[in-house]
């Protein structure tokens, strides 16, 4: 099965969709993204991690420390509302590019509309 | 084991790190060991587990590294934000906290304004007028150059003598204490334009005054060395009036304008900030090329000493260069260099440094209030304080409390302060009297608020600070007992004491000091100057505008003058003479009597002359005592009338009269019989000396410039004396002086001076007044109980009034003997500027001590109200 490069910027949505859900330490999320990609995105481990210092400063994303289910501090991130706003701007942008990249790739040659003129 | 092995392989230390980067570490820890654990149960040996965890971690170091800086700047952000919001919740709740005591906060912020105001607004005026009266580059080396008769003058004056032409180009040339020596003379001129003739003032100065002081033409350029040298008719106008009279308009340059009718022309601007050196000057209209090798004329010396050198050495080349070339006056008079700081030469410098003196004891009353308001209110609030520690506040966190308190109040109390000393500022600056005319210049600058700021701080947070620390001590006690004395110390009790008697002690200090000024100002208005100034005015006949120059001419003119004067119904006596009030005239030479040894040569001095008219004693209204007027009024005429005081000096035992006299200069000059002993005058009012020598001179063949007119009417009925000159060919005619106006202005400083330290004592006095009445009110409330139990016991309330009132009449009388004593000494300080009372005037030491303690009195009398008025039974019950 080949192996997708995540796109540069598309890991912070990623990052705030995975904790739309609910609070994550770092490696939860991880885990999250490789099974909701079916282990098929490449994400460096400390790249996230970068990604998720950088949401923080940017308020999109709030961090404090926690207890896992083992008993062992993590620290957990929780989703800001400024962050859910971005999120929610953000999915959108990006599926519409999405749709037009997908609808251009797919489409034929005729099912471009001709020109009004 | 997972962790242990993860921290060993990585080499992880988590300790004597910040916490920001034991976070980081720990976070990075707990991924790898979670993903070692995820590979180990996907079936992976513990080892492989590891080297995979961290390759799929990605480039370490540098992540790490990364994070790190993400994590400090979070952590900066937080910790700046907390900050912030803690800053906002301790002012909204000190806010709070003094909204609830509306008095005690109004009190203390007035105090402190008052103080602060008062400080900034003398402050300001010596800072311009002292510390930075030249605003020349380098200010600090910048010194006024003049020259002073060595020995001899007994005229009772001060006497500078502006060096000549000859003297300032040996100067230029030679000193080498100097980087640049600079001439200049400032003057009049008469300005037409459209025929409208005014007057205008002129600065002459040379081409490189410009670099000296700083400034660059605004448009146009400067003139050259040679315009100078050639005396070239070419001019600057200076910005103001430039802007006023000529619209600002860059075309004036290359046009003409007539000064003193002769055609110049106009080749720049000079910007306003270009200033002669004299401060009091008002801003020069028309710069000028100084022609410094015309030998006739002194100039004005100002120069910047090199680095390092001082006045004393400067003044040492500046004699010898003089001594080489030798002294302009000959043999005559010799003459020495002064070189001293522009400072030096304020006028009224010595009351100007008093008044900063008196500003200074206003301020320390005014922060010893403060500062036991700030006390008085801590301890009452020791209760509150320990109740919060005791709930878990931190005792940093009660500091920042105080603190914020105390910053608001500072920050108040300032901004009311400067704002009051800038009120204060602009009324000194309306009241000035003419002979301060630079006060005008004065400005709030940065360094007056930056210590306006400064005070206001330290008084008030530092004696919270120290309230602060004191109360930690103590909070537990203060709980434990839960009464509102138990801070109360008997330590705590002597400062507040200590305060209160500094303040009236000040206070004394200050009382003395402005009696005795309020004393010698009366003195100086009812001084008997020997000469009746009211009704009595001069007017001088300007010569020079009216193009004549001839002395015979002169001479008719002021006959005929005199005539058409005389025939005006109001004038009742007039004169002409070359000293009006005001003004004096001078002889040099050497004063020989005959009968005594011959002076010796280097004792030429200045000596007062006045060539006058016979009329000049009557209508002064100067008596003559012995003798009789002069007999000989011709131009041979050989003599002269002296003044009492010199008669008594030099011909103790006899009769002046016959006795004779002479200047001598040449040694041809004739001698001169005494006629006549006319009574000593002041005639530039009382604070000029009463005994110096004055000689009278019957008119001769010099000419008078000035009129002398008695009048019954008042400077109304002296229009048609100005009408006459106009019909007589002058064009701007002067307005007469007024010799009442002459003698006021003279003392219009002292009174000034005066009037600004009764205010500040005033000022003072109420503070502590203030001072008083607080802490009064402060030990009735902390003896509350006490006295209810007295009462209670049978005290009458006069006993008890007796008690609280002594208590007060004490502290009062304490502070009263400690100022007067430190005034005994202290008043030699001013000293100088008394007249007619002497330092250890008892007048002024009484009123010291009546008015301090009967304000002290008054200031107790509702503390003694209040404790009269205790009900017995609630107080002992309120506890």
């Amino acid at each position: 099965m080949p192996r997708l490069t995540v796109l540069k910027g598309t890991l912070d949505v990623l990052v705030l969709r995975a904790l739309s859900w609910t609070p994550m330490h770092g490696f939860e999320i991880v885990d999250w993204l490789e099974r909701a990609g079916s282990g098929r995105l490449d994400i460096d481990d400390s790249a996230l991690y970068q990604a998720l210092y950088r949401l923080e400063e940017r308020g999109l994303l709030a961090a404090d420390w926690g207890v896992t289910e083992n008993n062992r501090r993590a620290r957990y991130y929780t989703l800001t509302p400024a962050g859910r706003t971005f999120l929610r701007a953000e999915t959108k942008q990006w599926m519409q590019y999405a749709q037009t990249v997908t609808t251009i790739l797919t489409a034929g040659k005729d099912a471009v509309p001709a020109n009004a003129t | 084991m997972i962790r242990a092995g993860i921290r060993r392989v990585f080499a992880l230390s988590l300790r004597g790190r910040r916490r920001w980067e034991r976070d980081v570490e720990e976070e990075i820890m707990l991924h790898l060991t979670l993903r070692a654990e995820q590979l180990v149960a996907a079936g992976r040996s513990a080892e492989d587990a590891y080297a995979e965890a961290v390759r799929r971690f990605g480039p370490l170091d540098e992540s790490r590294a990364r994070m790190f800086d993400a994590a400090r700047h979070r952590e900066r952000h937080m910790q700046r934000t907390e900050w912030l919001a803690d800053a906002r919740q301790d002012l909204r709740f000190a806010l709070h906290t003094l909204a609830g005591q509306k008095l005690w906060t109004a009190v203390t912020v007035l105090t402190l304004a008052l103080g602060i105001g008062a400080t900034t607004a003398v402050f300001s005026v010596v800072s311009t007028m002292i510390l930075h009266p030249i605003a020349y580059p380098h200010a600090d080396r910048i010194v006024l150059l003049y020259q002073q008769p060595s020995s001899g003058n007994n005229t009772g004056l001060q006497v500078t003598i502006l060096p000549s032409a000859r003297i300032m180009r040996a100067w230029r040339a030679d000193a080498h204490s100097f980087e640049a020596i600079e001439a200049y003379n400032a003057g009049t001129a008469g300005m037409e334009t459209d025929g409208d003739p005014s007057t205008v003032n002129t600065a002459r100065v040379l081409p490189s005054f410009l670099s000296f002081a700083g400034e660059r033409p605004l448009i146009g350029r400067m003139f050259t060395d040679g315009e100078a040298a050639s005396k070239s008719h070419v001019v600057l106008l200076g910005e103001s009036i430039w802007r006023q009279r000529f619209g600002s308009n860059p075309n004036v340059l290359g046009k003409y304008i007539t000064l003193d009718g002769a055609s110049y022309a106009i080749i720049g601007v000079l910007p306003a900030a270009l200033q002669l050196p004299s401060a009091s000057r008002n801003s020069s209209d028309m710069w000028l090329p100084l022609d410094i090798h015309d030998d006739q004329i002194g100039m004005y010396g100002i120069g910047r000493l090199r680095p390092g050198i001082a006045t004393e050495t400067a003044q040492r080349e500046l004699d010898s260069i003089q001594t080489r070339i030798g002294n302009i006056q000959g043999d005559h008079a010799t003459l020495n260099s002064i070189v001293m700081p522009p400072s030096s030469r304020v006028s009224y410098r010595d009351s100007l440094m008093l008044l900063t003196w008196a500003v200074a004891l206003v301020l320390l009353v005014a922060c010893a209030n403060v500062a036991h308001l700030v006390l008085a209110r801590s301890s009452t609030r020791q209760r509150e304080l320990a109740i919060r520690a005791a709930l878990g506040a931190g005792r940093w966190r009660i500091v920042r409390q105080l603190l914020a308190e105390s910053l608001l109040i500072a920050a108040t109390g300032t901004a009311l302060g400067v704002f009051a000393g800038w009120i204060g500022l602009h009324v000194m600056i309306s009241l000035r009297p003419s002979s301060l005319d630079s006060l005008k210049a004065a400005r709030l600058d940065g360094t007056t608020l930056g210590i306006a700021l400064a005070v206001g701080i330290a008084s008030t947070v530092v004696f919270a600070l120290l309230a602060a620390f004191r109360s930690g001590g103590s909070s537990s006690d203060a709980l434990r007992t839960g009464s509102l004395t138990a801070s109360s110390s008997r330590a705590q009790r002597r400062v507040r004491g200590l305060l209160v008697v500094t303040e009236m002690a000040l206070s004394a200090l200050l009382i003395v000091g402005a009696t005795m000024l309020v004393r010698s100002v009366i003195n100086l208005q009812s001084a008997k100057l020997g000469f009746e100034p009211h009704g009595l005015y001069s007017i001088k006949i300007p010569f020079e505008e009216a193009h004549i120059s001839a002395p015979a001419a002169r001479a008719a003119f002021t006959k005929a003058y005199l005539d058409r004067v005389r025939r005006i119904p109001a004038v009742t006596s007039l004169a002409a003479t070359t000293s009006p009030p005001g003004w004096f005239f001078f002889d040099i030479g050497r004063l020989e009597i005959e009968g005594q040894p011959a002076p010796p040569a280097t004792s030429t001095s200045f000596i007062t002359a006045n060539q006058t008219q016979n009329a000049f004693f009557a209508t002064m209204r100067i008596p003559l005592v012995r003798g009789s007027l002069f007999t000989d009024t011709s131009a041979t005429s050989t003599q002269v009338i002296v003044n009492a005081s010199f008669a008594r000096k030099t011909w103790p035992s006899g009769d002046a009269v016959g006795q004779r006299i002479r200047i001598v200069q040449t040694d041809s000059e004739p001698w001169l019989t005494v006629v006549g002993v006319a009574a000593d005058a002041q005639t530039s009012g009382p604070l000029s000396e009463a005994t110096a020598p004055v000689l009278y001179l019957p008119p001769g063949d010099r000419t008078w410039a000035n009129v002398i007119i008695r009048t019954s009417g008042g400077a109304a009925s002296l229009a048609p004396a100005v009408a006459i000159l106009r019909q007589m060919g002058i064009r701007r005619p002067p307005t007469p002086a007024s010799a009442e106006q002459v003698v006021d202005k003279a003392i219009d400083a002292p009174r000034f001076v005066m009037l600004l330290l009764t205010t500040f004592t005033v000022l003072a006095l109420l503070l502590a007044a203030i001072g008083m009445y607080g802490v009064m009110s402060y030990r009735v409330a902390q003896t509350t109980r006490e006295i209810g139990i007295r009462i209670a016991l049978g005290a009458t309330p006069a006993r008890i009034g007796r008690t609280v009132l002594g208590s007060g009449v004490a502290l009062a009388v304490g502070g009263a003997i400690v100022g007067l004593t430190a005034a005994a000494w202290g008043t030699r300080l001013i000293q100088a500027q008394l007249y007619g009372v002497s330092r250890l005037d008892p007048v002024a030491f009484t009123v010291g001590a009546v008015v301090l303690v009967g304000v002290a009195v008054l200031a107790c009398v509702i503390p003694t109200r209040r404790a009269l008025s205790i009900d017995p039974v609630s107080a002992i019950r309120a506890e």
